[in-house]
């Protein structure tokens, strides 16, 4: 993943952003979320489905009326909230992630075929970039919620469609800069084929950019689902989604305030730590990443 | 202190001045914010699904109707009518003086244009359909009179014209339309009611302004009536604790907040039933619904006070009569029995299940969607999935929004999947409209019921003129429907409307999609 | 330089070309806007007179070439929901969008402007670190959360502001806050790396050996230079404000393009989708090609890329 050293590159690089200190909160929460989403069964004390009216809008614990039965209380369906909190890590954090692998996935081979060929490549490419950025992420996931409902595989698809489109053009930048370096004519003369420049020299190269990007996308698309969910574009219910589960606790905000907030409070710890870590990383990998 | 300072200083000092909540609207004006405005244009000849709220404010109808839905000579343009022995010729006896908003007068030629308009090609209102194969012929003998000739006897007539269903009745200016046109007046609406057309802005607002003095209302209390549309119910709720709206629509669930902090709120009992069905297959009803247990077990498995209690916060009664629109019991003498009502017997319920052979369960698609008015959509749905659940079906949500799962009621593509509708109450007529749309065979694909002996009562009630004859008929179509278990009725459900603490009294009455807002302005 | 702007023009015109055909046919995959406006016992002929009343019986060729030959001259077709002119509806709505959008990022940089440059300033310490958090965490809270709690309590409880519609001044407050919390993090961190670039720089080292006040050298000639990125950046992010206003708009009852896309696709409302999309992307690509301009103008290489 090194850099190839090149002079001008070195000289134009801030001198102060280098080694900071290594982000261990940030790194626990998202660690301690990612255990949670694996050993969901193991931790959650309730089935997240199982659902009885009788028990709704329960206070959590330290209320009166709260129960050890649902620490955190239940919803307006009287399920436990805490294990569709542990339980909706895993969905949450599967479309972030599943999303944004797709989509980075994508927009790296189109950016760094775009850039590699340039000309009329390129401008086509682009072009379709540039159609594609332009569409509203939210507006799309909407008209497939509405054309073939809304589901999981629904908001991942409607949202790597449009963000695969930022990677293309971020990487295509730098495959653009990369290429004008004097070690890719040399890797042409020496005979190099396109596959191998691409994937020898220039991936590497944009390596750095990927990891900064997708780091900082995991939190963004979670909070896009939130979103949709709250349209009513999103993972639908039964399922446990931290987005839907707030959307659903929103006309309860004063009344059943758990509800929304613990879920709303996992968002934020989980989005924030991820978007603290992609900053670090952008600080240390390739501070010149600054308008990401 | 810095630059920066001092301009954060004097933005925030700029905002609390420009911000203090508007003084109480001045008494001179009545602002409601609703959560939808459904087909929302302002032309009465496009509104596909009956709703009045804004409209009964500019426009009068032909016959009016007292709040709780009687026919009423006082309330409509007509003060006096009179049918024809063999009830085929109606004589609607006009006010006179009655001037539209542009000053010109209404006369019979104007009722005659907004009916034939109501039921033209272009029209998409609920009861054109059938009034275009009633009506043969509308004569305007005098300026004051207009004659409904129909082509078979009926007793419908008065009140499908009237404020109690939908929007046929409202009487339109035939020279401001045939003069402007209809894209014209579906911008500029002008009608003969207490309230003028100021503007529009689509998915925002309707302003209007009160006229000088009206035949009913007489001096209109609120000098300007604004409806806002508001869809997110917090915001609803702080605009009416701001005092920037005197009337908001409420889920069921923030009522008691509401109370408490001395806000009044009222319902509408029974505004409307919650019913679920069945979507039919081509050619009827599908394995395994169409067996009679599998439907009544269906109907036994769902605790229904529970319901009640939890999802609708406790301001609903468990129903009993599939498509039983409890406005229109009294009025044809149906009573509602206890050994009518669906016990809560999940045991019963599997046992039928096992009769039918079906101890192994079975799959059962539901639809979750949310609707206008029933914000609790999606928990319905999951709740009955879940009763179901418990005696052995295995309930699939399957979330959707109205016009999907419309497209598949109708084109009849997922046969025994379950959909469901919050049907407003109505008195007997519109019952019997909505039996001919909803459980008629030969109204095809709108139906859900599908039955040779309701399908023979339907057709005897729309050519009898006879009421104990027709009251029998509807009585008998109820306690088949019950006995049949055709639907899953469910819940009535009570209807918040929460005011401001200065708005005086109000009642916002019992017909069908209209708050009567008019009363409010008469002083 | 002008063959450059031309070229570009060219290519969003293209790109908006690809973008009408995508979209059309994604309108009409949403459904039938029949079932929403026609009442419950519409009977088959009712259905068919009312398509061909509004045109949808055509073949899809005809009808795609009528709403682009019409879309060009800026005659976006009726509402079939609203039954007017979608232009209309576009008239009424846009400048509400633009409006907040605008209010949105003037709240954006008075947030991001203290804190990017406190945290440049003070680059290492708690404050820098607390600055970093306080802008993330716009972007780590579900929008319409932060907006329903805004009107519970700012606008509700403590009736401090209103709580919905565009009427005052005042109502763009809430909105525009929401909104604008949003892209703060993006313009902070730009903000700040410009500016620790340039103090770092030979120019803003030289003004200090000659004496020029500390405070002179951050607020005046670091902070000038530290714009340049904000402001092309700017561009961009306004766009990303107008269209992804949606749920702001709903939750205050904005009256603006979000809500009308909204109702748009949940009544299959064709000409409306189809205008909405559009015009984002023509302000998307607009602004787009702008800050391209911008930065072709800064750097000459970037006019001729390959």
């Amino acid at each position: 993943m090194s850099i190839i050293a090149v002079p001008e590159l070195e000289a134009q690089a801030p001198v102060s952003a280098r080694r900071q200190r290594l982000p261990v909160v940030s790194l626990g929460i998202v660690a301690i979320f990612v255990l949670v989403a694996l050993l969901a069964p193991l931790l959650a004390p309730a089935d997240p489905y199982d659902q009885s009216l009788r028990l709704r809008f329960r206070p959590p614990v330290w209320e009166e009326r709260g129960s050890w039965a649902y620490p955190l209380g239940t919803d307006r369906l009287g399920r436990d909230l805490l294990s569709r909190i542990i339980y909706g890590a895993r969905v949450s954090l599967a479309a972030g992630v599943v999303t944004v692998l797709i989509s980075s996935a994508f927009g790296a081979a189109v950016g760094l075929v775009a850039g590699y060929y340039g000309g009329r490549t390129d401008a086509v490419l682009m072009r379709v970039t540039d159609a594609t950025l332009s569409f509203p992420v939210i507006l799309l996931a909407l008209i497939l919620a509405v054309t073939v409902g809304p589901s999981f595989t629904n908001v991942v698809i409607a949202i790597a469609v449009i963000l695969w489109a930022r990677y293309a053009r971020v990487i295509r930048g730098q495959v653009l800069t990369l290429m004008t370096l004097d070690f890719i004519a040399q890797a042409r003369i020496a005979g190099a084929g396109a596959w191998r420049i691409i994937t020898r020299h220039l991936l590497p190269n944009t390596l750095n950019t990927l990891v900064v990007l997708i780091t900082l996308q995991v939190g963004y698309v979670i909070i896009v689902e939130a979103s949709l969910s709250f349209l009513g574009a999103g993972i639908p219910p039964p399922t446990p989604a931290w987005g839907s589960m707030i959307a659903e606790g929103r006309d309860f905000v004063t009344s059943a305030w758990w509800v929304s907030f613990f879920p709303g409070l996992a968002i934020l710890l989980v989005v924030l730590a991820f978007n603290l870590l992609g900053d670090w990383l952008r600080d240390t990998l390739d501070p010149k990443l600054r308008q990401l | 202190m810095n630059t920066t300072s001092r301009i954060i200083w004097l933005s925030l000092l700029v905002l609390v001045v420009t911000a203090s909540p508007v003084a109480a609207q001045g008494k001179s004006d009545l602002t409601i914010a609703l959560s939808s405005f459904s087909a929302e244009t302002v032309d009465p000849a496009l509104q596909g699904h009956n709703v009045k709220y804004y409209l009964s404010l500019m426009f009068d109808y032909l016959v009016g109707v007292t709040p709780d839905g009687q026919p009423s000579q006082q309330g409509g343009l007509a003060n006096r009518w009179e049918n024809s022995a063999d009830h085929k010729r109606w004589t609607f006896h006009l006010r006179k003086g009655v001037k539209f908003h542009d000053g010109t007068d209404m006369t019979s030629d104007d009722v005659k244009f907004s009916l034939q308009r109501a039921m033209s090609k272009r029209s998409t209102t609920g009861y054109a359909g059938p009034l275009r194969t009633l009506i043969a012929d509308i004569e305007t003998p005098a300026p004051d009179r207009v004659v409904i000739v129909t082509k078979d006897p009926t007793l419908i007539i008065p009140t499908y014209l009237s404020r109690s269903l939908s929007t046929e009745g409202m009487v339109l200016p035939k020279k401001y339309i045939e003069a402007n046109g209809d894209d014209v007046f579906a911008r500029k609406p002008i009608g003969t009611g207490p309230y003028k057309f100021v503007e529009q802005v689509v998915g925002s607002h309707i302003k209007m302004t009160a006229v000088d003095s009206h035949w009913r209302i007489g001096v209109p209390k609120y000098k300007n009536v604004t409806f806002k549309l508001v869809p997110e119910e917090t915001t609803r709720i702080a605009l009416l604790r701001r005092g920037e709206v005197d009337v908001a629509d409420v889920s069921r669930e923030r009522v008691k907040e509401l109370e408490k902090d001395g806000f009044p709120v009222h319902m509408r009992k029974e505004e409307a039933i919650i019913h679920a069905w069945w979507i039919l297959g081509p050619e009827g009803r599908t394995p395994p619904t169409n067996d009679k247990r599998v439907r009544e077990a269906l109907n036994l498995a769902i605790d229904r006070n529970e319901v009640a209690q939890s999802i609708f916060g406790g301001y609903a009664e468990p129903a009993a009569i599939p498509m039983g629109l409890s406005w229109s019991f009294k009025e044809v003498g149906f009573k509602l029995t206890p050994d009518m009502a669906y016990a809560y017997d999940p045991a019963r319920a599997k046992k039928l299940l096992a009769d039918a052979g079906l101890s192994g369960g079975f799959s059962l698609d539901v639809y979750a969607f949310q609707l206008p008015g029933f914000a609790e959509g999606k928990a319905f749905a999951e709740a009955i999935a879940g009763y179901w659940e418990k005696i052995g079906v295995k309930s699939k949500l399957i979330p959707v929004d109205y016009p999907a799962f419309r497209k598949m009621w109708v084109d009849r593509k997922a046969p025994g999947a379950v959909g469901y509708y919050n049907i407003a109450n109505r008195d007997w007529i519109g019952t019997y409209a909505l039996l001919e749309k909803q459980g008629y065979t030969p109204s095809k694909l709108n139906d859900t019921v599908n039955d040779p002996e309701i399908d023979g009562m339907i057709a005897q009630v729309m050519r009898q003129t006879d009421r104990d004859k027709i009251n029998a008929l509807m009585r008998n179509i109820f306690t088949r429907l019950r006995s049949e278990h055709h639907g899953l009725p469910v819940v009535y459900v009570h209807s918040p409307y929460a005011a401001s603490k200065t708005l005086g009294k109000w009642n916002p009455g019992s017909v069908m999609y209209d708050l009567f807002l008019d009363e409010l302005a008469r002083k | 330089m002008v063959r450059f702007v031309l070229f570009r023009l060219l290519q969003s015109l293209i790109a908006l070309a690809i973008l009408s055909v995508v979209v059309f046919v994604l309108a009409r995959a949403t459904g039938d806007p029949l079932h929403m406006i026609l009442p419950m016992n519409a009977s088959a002929e009712d259905y068919a007179n009312a398509r061909a009343y509004l045109g949808l019986d055509r073949p899809y060729l005809q009808q795609y070439l009528s709403f682009v030959g019409r879309a060009v001259t800026g005659d976006f077709g009726t509402s079939i929901r609203a039954r007017r002119p979608v232009s209309e509806l576009l008239r009424e709505r846009l400048p509400n969008s633009l409006r907040l959008a605008t209010f949105a990022m003037g709240v954006s940089l008075a947030i991001a402007f203290p804190l990017g440059v406190m945290a440049a300033v003070r680059k290492g310490t708690g404050v820098d670190r607390a600055a970093q958090i306080v802008a993330v965490l716009g972007q780590s809270l579900p929008t319409f959360w932060v907006a329903i709690v805004l009107v519970e309590f700012v606008a509700g409880r403590l009736q401090w502001l209103p709580a919905g519609g565009a009427d005052s001044l005042a109502s763009y407050v809430l909105p525009g806050f929401t909104l604008g919390w949003f892209v703060v993090a993006g313009m902070m961190r730009l903000l700040r790396s410009g500016m620790l670039e340039v103090l770092d720089s030979e120019y803003v080292k030289l003004a200090r050996l000659k004496g020029v006040a500390e405070r002179k050298v951050v607020w005046v000639h670091a902070l000038k230079n530290a714009l340049i990125p904000v402001v092309t950046f700017a561009g961009i992010y306004f766009a990303v404000l107008v269209t992804t206003a949606i749920v702001v708009e709903t939750v205050f009852a904005w009256p603006g393009l979000g809500r009308l896309a909204y109702d748009g696709i949940t009544s299959r409302d064709f000409p409306v989708i189809q205008a909405v999309v559009l015009v984002t992307a023509i302000l998307v690509a607009a602004v787009n090609l702008c800050v391209d301009c911008v930065y072709a103008l800064i750097d000459p290489r970037i006019r001729y890329a390959r």
